[in-house]
């Protein structure tokens, strides 16, 4: 039975087959591609700058924020200062808050019956895509972080809007997402509290209890976050082990016979990233008690993900704390990129998980690019023998329905996946 | 409206669910169907019936070879041609090609312009058309001219089916970096307030018609008074290539402001430089 599954940035099929009443696979198929990593070549390096963020109109940022490092990677020395690393990470914060907010309103509460509420998405994502605007000049698709820092020079007045935008962001989500003093959430470590509060988030919780769904969505509970800053830590976590220790070198993009997206392995095994897998690597109290109680399901998955909207929020307050403004946004670097010879990779945390940029440089000039989604890393279609993860996460479902809201809950984009 | 997506990035529907007064716009407006926001229609049934709808938005570069729902694009776009007042192509992508015309589909083009030239295929739609380009648009620009069609304002549109009252206007039409540029003060480093980015650093504001620092990003800023040399991303030529450099021809600008030629350029810029205005050789803030 073929679903076509929409509303993703793109569509998707969804191919189910059925042993009895149980769905035993699920062939994941994505129609398009626009072969970015093909159209950068021949280009000079930092034209990937203005193409890369194009990837994705909702975490074009990431995309920007990805590429400015693996460029930076193809340098012996580079000096950034502390000012720029702080300003990059925290427009890339703002973008995270914002892709949660929209998932949360736009794809998730529909899911579960509930009216699609476009003004309680776009308020608060207004207000994240404002503070990126004053660093970045706009936002989506700005070029803002080049290589040697970023364009902007903020004063302390920028600063001041800068915070009343988080704060009333964070008003925004004691109001309407939980019920609650952020402070006293951040450290609360109970489902049962959250479940006991008012407000969206409890309400799909306590709906999934309700409706019997706490066995749905589980997959290998096998998690990867590359993407390392001062708030997220790089690692890989199998239940409740966790090790810190992980290449890129063993990421492995491997071509796919029925589907334009590439899948994704570490170390030939497919892994989930995401919110809820960098909750776990970073051992998040709230997340740890949902994941002990239920398991890697929709449940953990759902709660994980909104939980890092007040995480993020307070810890960018910190981050502004910790701007040095008399340091400079953008130190020059001592070789001219057009001389450059090189390779490099970053990888940075994406609101869907870890996102890898590799680049070749030739005279300065693009020779070979390529990218990895978070996307690929969660919808991989795996072989029936070896399954990808959300692939894991619907076997055994009964019906497409309840299939759609899981694989929903990796928040499907089309365009990344392909790109 | 029908907002019909090709190939495309989805920037210019996450741009729009930046305007900042969606409340009455979508007390205004209907959907039949928009890739985020729900409607009543699914993408199959928007494909496989015709539904009633006034406007049609096309985001993204249009190929022969691209489908949505199993549908060509081109097939779609002609059905729904038919029966609607206006078409509104949103974003640089669907008016003239824009970065997904370098991707692998054939025929790859805007609806009317393959970059700047005009193309045959849709020729017949050309009085119904309104275009509305920039990677992303900007939000006011399109849902101004949505409300425009509702109240039928007669619009007045450019060359490239562009309305005037937002494309009039260059990027360098209250950038506030102007008096850099007016004095040829060109010694523009990224991270600072000061300086025009025209002379070296591939800024294009001067010959890109967009309204980016008249009515500003997200109510609050533009790439170049943040510090970002504008990329042209309004333009039928976007995005062109060494974004970051200014190409010149013996020193001068090879691309220069509207209107401007290069021995009237080389004559201002002879009068410019005799001029040393303290005020803008140093820092903003300074003494």
């Amino acid at each position: 039975m073929i679903e076509l599954i929409e509303k993703i940035e793109g569509e998707a099929k969804l191919n189910f087959s059925f042993a009895g009443e149980e769905i035993d696979f699920v062939d994941i198929e994505f129609m398009t591609a626009r072969n970015i990593e093909k159209i950068l070549e021949g280009k000079s390096a930092l034209d990937a700058l203005v193409i890369n963020p194009r990837v994705c109109g909702i975490c074009g940022h990431a995309h920007l924020i990805a590429t400015v490092k693996a460029l930076e990677d193809c340098y012996e020395n580079i000096e950034i200062s502390k000012k720029a690393e702080i300003i990059r990470e925290l427009t890339l914060t703002f973008e995270l808050i914002q892709n949660h907010f929209k998932w949360f309103y736009l794809t998730m509460r529909p899911l579960f019956g509930k009216k699609q509420e476009v003004l309680k998405a776009t308020y608060p994502t207004q207000l994240m895509a404002k503070a990126i605007a004053v660093f970045g000049g706009q936002y989506p698709h700005t070029s803002y972080a080049i290589v040697g820092g970023v364009v902007c020079d903020i004063t302390e007045i920028d600063i001041i809007k800068i915070k009343h935008y988080i704060e009333e962001t964070i008003k925004f989500f004691e109001t309407n997402l939980v019920q609650a003093d952020t402070k006293d959430f951040l450290v609360c470590d109970n489902v049962d509290k959250v479940l006991k509060k008012n407000g969206d988030l409890p309400d799909i919780l306590r709906e999934i209890k309700k409706k019997k769904y706490l066995d749905h969505g589980k997959s290998y509970d096998r998690f990867i976050a590359f993407g390392e800053n001062s708030y997220f830590t790089k690692g890989k976590s199998h239940k409740t082990i966790t090790t810190h220790n992980i290449s890129i070198d063993y990421v492995k993009e491997q071509d796919n016979l029925n589907s334009l997206a590439k899948n994704v392995t570490y170390k030939d095994k497919y892994y989930e990233v995401g919110p809820l897998a960098r909750a776990m690597i970073n051992k998040v109290p709230l997340v740890k008690d949902s994941h002990r109680r239920y398991g890697d399901n929709i449940f953990s998955r759902i709660i994980a993900r909104v939980c890092e909207i007040p995480q993020l929020l307070n810890h960018s307050k910190e981050l502004l704390e910790k701007l040095d403004l008399s340091e400079p946004s953008y130190i020059e670097p001592n070789i001219d990129i057009s001389q450059i010879n090189a390779s490099g990779e970053s990888a940075v945390e994406a609101a869907r998980g870890s996102l890898i940029h590799k680049v070749e440089l030739e005279n300065g000039i693009i020779k070979n690019y390529e990218i990895i989604t978070p996307t690929q890393w969660n919808l991989g279609n795996g072989t029936r023998e070896n399954l990808g993860v959300s692939q894991q996460a619907m076997v055994g479902l009964k019906d497409v329905k309840t299939a759609e809201l899981v694989f929903k809950t990796f928040d499907v984009c089309s365009v990344c996946t392909t790109h | 409206m029908l907002w019909l997506s090709s190939i495309a990035c989805n920037g210019n529907t996450h741009s729009f669910l930046n305007y900042p007064f969606m409340e009455q716009f979508l007390n205004d407006f209907e959907f039949i169907y928009h890739p985020v926001i729900d409607s009543n229609y699914s993408l199959k049934e928007i494909v496989s019936e015709t539904i009633a709808c006034d406007i049609m938005l096309i985001e993204g570069t249009i190929s022969d070879d691209f489908k949505r729902a199993d549908v060509l694009v081109v097939d779609i776009i002609k059905k729904y041609a038919k029966i609607v007042k206006k078409i509104v192509t949103v974003g640089t992508c669907a008016t003239f090609g824009g970065i997904f015309k370098e991707s692998d589909y054939e025929n790859a083009t805007g609806l009317h312009f393959d970059r700047n030239k005009p193309i045959d295929s849709f020729k017949n739609l050309l009085d119904k058309t309104i275009s509305v380009s920039g990677c992303p648009v900007h939000p006011e620009t399109l849902v101004n001219t949505l409300y425009a069609i509702k109240k039928s304002v007669d619009l007045q549109l450019d060359n490239f089916l562009r309305p005037k009252e937002f494309y009039a206007y260059t990027v360098h039409n209250g950038c506030t970096r102007n008096e850099y540029f007016e004095y040829k003060v060109d010694n523009h480093k990224y991270g600072e307030l000061e300086g025009c980015m025209f002379y070296d650093h591939g800024c294009q504001a001067p010959f890109t018609h967009a309204s980016c620092n008249k009515t500003l990003w997200n109510e609050v800023n533009s790439k170049t008074r943040a510090g970002m040399p504008c990329v042209g991303c309004t333009e039928p030529t976007f995005p062109k290539e060494n974004l970051f450099n200014t190409k010149k021809n013996m020193g001068i600008p090879q691309d220069l402001p509207i209107g401007v030629g290069k021995r009237t350029y080389l004559t201002l810029a002879g009068i410019t430089k005799a001029f040393t205005i303290d005020r803008l050789e140093k820092k903003l803030f300074d003494d």
